[in-house]
C-alpha cells in the first residue's frame, strides 16, 4: 500500500516536471503557431514522411490512428466513470445542451460519429420520445369536445396514422470494438430501438450521401488523423438541409480560468485516471490532444472550407467546450 | 432479482442528473457486472441477429455501393470488389483493413485492402 503511493507520487512529480516543460512549449498555442498540426504537417512534409501530433508528441500519420485506437480500447470499460469524475458530471450538462440546440422532431435520423459508449443516441431517443408523448398529448387535448365525425374518422384512421409517422432512428459510428460493445450493452439494458451500431471510419464512413438529417460528433473529431476528411464525409453523408453539430474541448478565453484549467487537466485528470482507470498515459494523452486541437475560429473557418454553411459556435462552461454547428444546403 | 436491480441502476443514471460523487459510485458497479454476464451469455450474443434494416444506408467505405447480408458466414459482401466485412455481436465492422477478400476458393484469411 505505501509501495504504490510512493510510486504514484514519483510518477505524479516525473510527469509533473514533463508537464511543466510542456506547457511552457504548448502553452503559447495560438493559430499559426509552430505548433499548429496544419504547420507541422508542412515541417515535415520536407522529411518526406507525414507526421502528425499524438498529444504531445510527433508521431507518423500512420501511427496516429493505431495509438488513439489503443487509447480507446483501454478506456472502454470505465469510460463512462472517467467522464463522470473527471468532469464533475458536467459532461451531462454539455450533452443535454446540444440536444436541447439539436431540438430534433420525430422521424428525423441521427448519425454519431465516434459516439462510442452511445451517451448522444441516448439522449436523441429520449429526447424524441419525449416531444412524440408531447405532441400526442397536444393533440389529445385540442380534441377534448370532437364531432360525430371526428370521433367516427379517428375510429377508422387510428391505425393508418402511426404506420403514417416515420420513426426516428440512431446510427452510433465508432471506429473502435470496445466502446461500441460498451455502448450495446447498455442499450441491451435499458430497450434499443432504433438505434443501430456500426464500427466505421469517421474518414471513410459506410453510408451512402443524402442519408442523415443530422451528424453529431461529441468529444471525438479532435483523435481524428484527418480533420478535414472527417468534415467531408459529414458533408456527403448529411442530406441538403441537414445539421453538422460538433462537441469538443477548445480554448478558455479567461486567463484565469485557463490557469485553474490547465493545473486541472494536467495535475488532476490523469492521476484519475491512473486511480479509476489504472491507465495514466491515456488520460495524458486525453489532456495533451485538447491542447493540440485548433480554437474555436480556427475550427470555424475548417468547417467552412468543408463547405458548410452558417457555421456557429456556442461556448460551454468558458469555453473549455465549444459547440460548434453547420448546416449543408 | 439482481440483475434487474443493476438495471434499474443503470436506467436511472444514464437517464437522470445527479451529483458526480453519487454518479462514480453507481455506474462503477455496473460495468464488472455488466462483463460477467456477458461472459456466461457468450453464445446468445455471437448469433444476436443482424438488423437488416441498417442496409437501407449501410454501404462499402470504399466504393460506396450497396452491400448483400450474407446470412450463412454472417458477414455484409461486395461483390464487385470481392470482400466480406464480418459481423460481430450485431454489430457490422466496416473498417477495410478489417475485411476479408472473397477468393474463388472461398480462402477465409484475413487480407489487407487498400486504404
Amino acid at each position: 500500500m505505501a509501495a504504490s503511493v510512493r510510486q504514484l507520487v514519483r510518477r505524479v512529480i516525473r510527469l509533473s516536471h514533463r508537464n511543466i516543460n510542456a506547457t511552457a512549449a504548448g502553452g503559447p498555442c495560438l493559430p499559426g503557431c509552430c505548433w499548429g498540426p496544419s504547420t507541422g504537417r508542412c515541417l515535415s512534409d520536407a522529411a518526406g514522411d507525414r507526421s502528425t501530433h499524438f498529444g504531445f508528441e510527433t508521431v507518423p500519420e500512420a501511427e496516429k490512428a493505431k495509438r488513439v485506437y489503443q487509447v480507446f480500447e483501454n478506456v472502454a470499460e470505465k469510460y463512462d466513470v472517467m467522464n463522470d469524475a473527471m468532469s464533475l458530471g458536467v459532461h451531462r450538462l454539455w450533452k443535454d445542451i446540444l440536444l436541447h440546440i439539436m431540438n430534433p422532431q420525430p422521424g428525423v435520423r441521427l448519425l454519431d460519429v465516434a459516439g462510442g459508449t452511445g451517451d448522444i443516441a441516448f439522449r436523441f431517443m429520449d429526447y424524441v420520445r419525449s416531444q412524440q408523448e408531447r405532441q400526442k398529448q397536444r393533440a389529445v387535448r385540442s380534441n377534448q369536445t370532437p364531432s360525430w365525425q371526428d370521433i367516427s374518422s379517428n375510429y377508422s384512421g387510428e391505425n393508418e396514422d402511426q404506420d403514417g409517422l416515420r420513426e426516428s432512428r440512431a446510427v452510433v459510428c465508432d471506429i473502435n470494438k470496445e466502446m461500441l460493445k460498451v455502448g450495446k450493452q447498455k442499450a441491451d439494458g435499458m430497450g434499443s430501438a432504433g438505434l443501430s451500431w456500426v464500427v466505421g471510419d469517421a474518414e471513410e464512413l459506410p453510408f451512402d450521401d443524402d442519408q442523415f438529417d443530422i451528424y453529431t460528433i461529441a468529444f471525438g473529431i479532435r483523435n481524428v488523423t484527418h480533420i478535414d476528411q472527417a468534415l467531408q464525409e459529414a458533408l456527403r453523408v448529411l442530406k441538403p438541409g441537414g445539421r453538422f453539430m460538433c462537441l469538443e474541448f477548445s480554448k478558455v478565453t479567461n486567463p484565469l480560468l485557463s490557469r485553474l484549467y490547465d493545473a486541472y487537466s494536467f495535475q488532476m485528470i490523469p492521476v484519475l485516471g491512473e486511480v479509476i482507470a489504472g491507465d495514466w498515459k491515456s488520460y495524458q494523452y486525453l489532456v495533451e490532444s485538447i491542447r493540440k486541437f485548433p480554437d474555436q475560429e480556427e475550427f470555424k473557418g475548417m468547417i467552412e472550407d468543408a463547405g458548410f454553411y452558417s457555421v456557429k459556435y456556442h461556448n460551454l462552461t468558458g469555453g473549455v467546450v465549444a459547440l460548434h454547428s453547420g448546416f449543408k444546403l | 432479482m439482481f440483475r434487474n436491480v443493476l438495471g434499474r441502476l443503470v436506467t436511472e443514471t444514464v437517464g437522470v442528473h445527479r451529483y458526480a460523487k453519487k454518479a462514480s459510485l453507481i455506474p462503477r458497479v455496473t460495468p464488472s457486472c455488466v462483463s460477467v454476464r456477458s461472459f456466461t451469455d457468450v453464445k446468445d450474443e455471437a448469433q444476436q441477429p443482424f438488423d437488416t434494416s441498417l442496409l437501407e444506408f449501410l454501404v462499402c467505405p470504399l466504393s460506396k455501393k450497396p452491400l448483400r447480408y450474407e446470412a450463412d458466414t454472417n458477414e455484409l459482401i461486395n461483390e464487385e470488389l470481392g470482400i466480406a466485412y464480418p459481423i460481430l455481436h450485431g454489430i457490422p465492422n466496416m473498417i477495410p483493413q478489417e475485411a476479408r477478400l472473397l477468393h474463388k476458393d472461398t480462402d477465409s484469411s484475413p487480407a489487407p485492402t487498400q486504404e
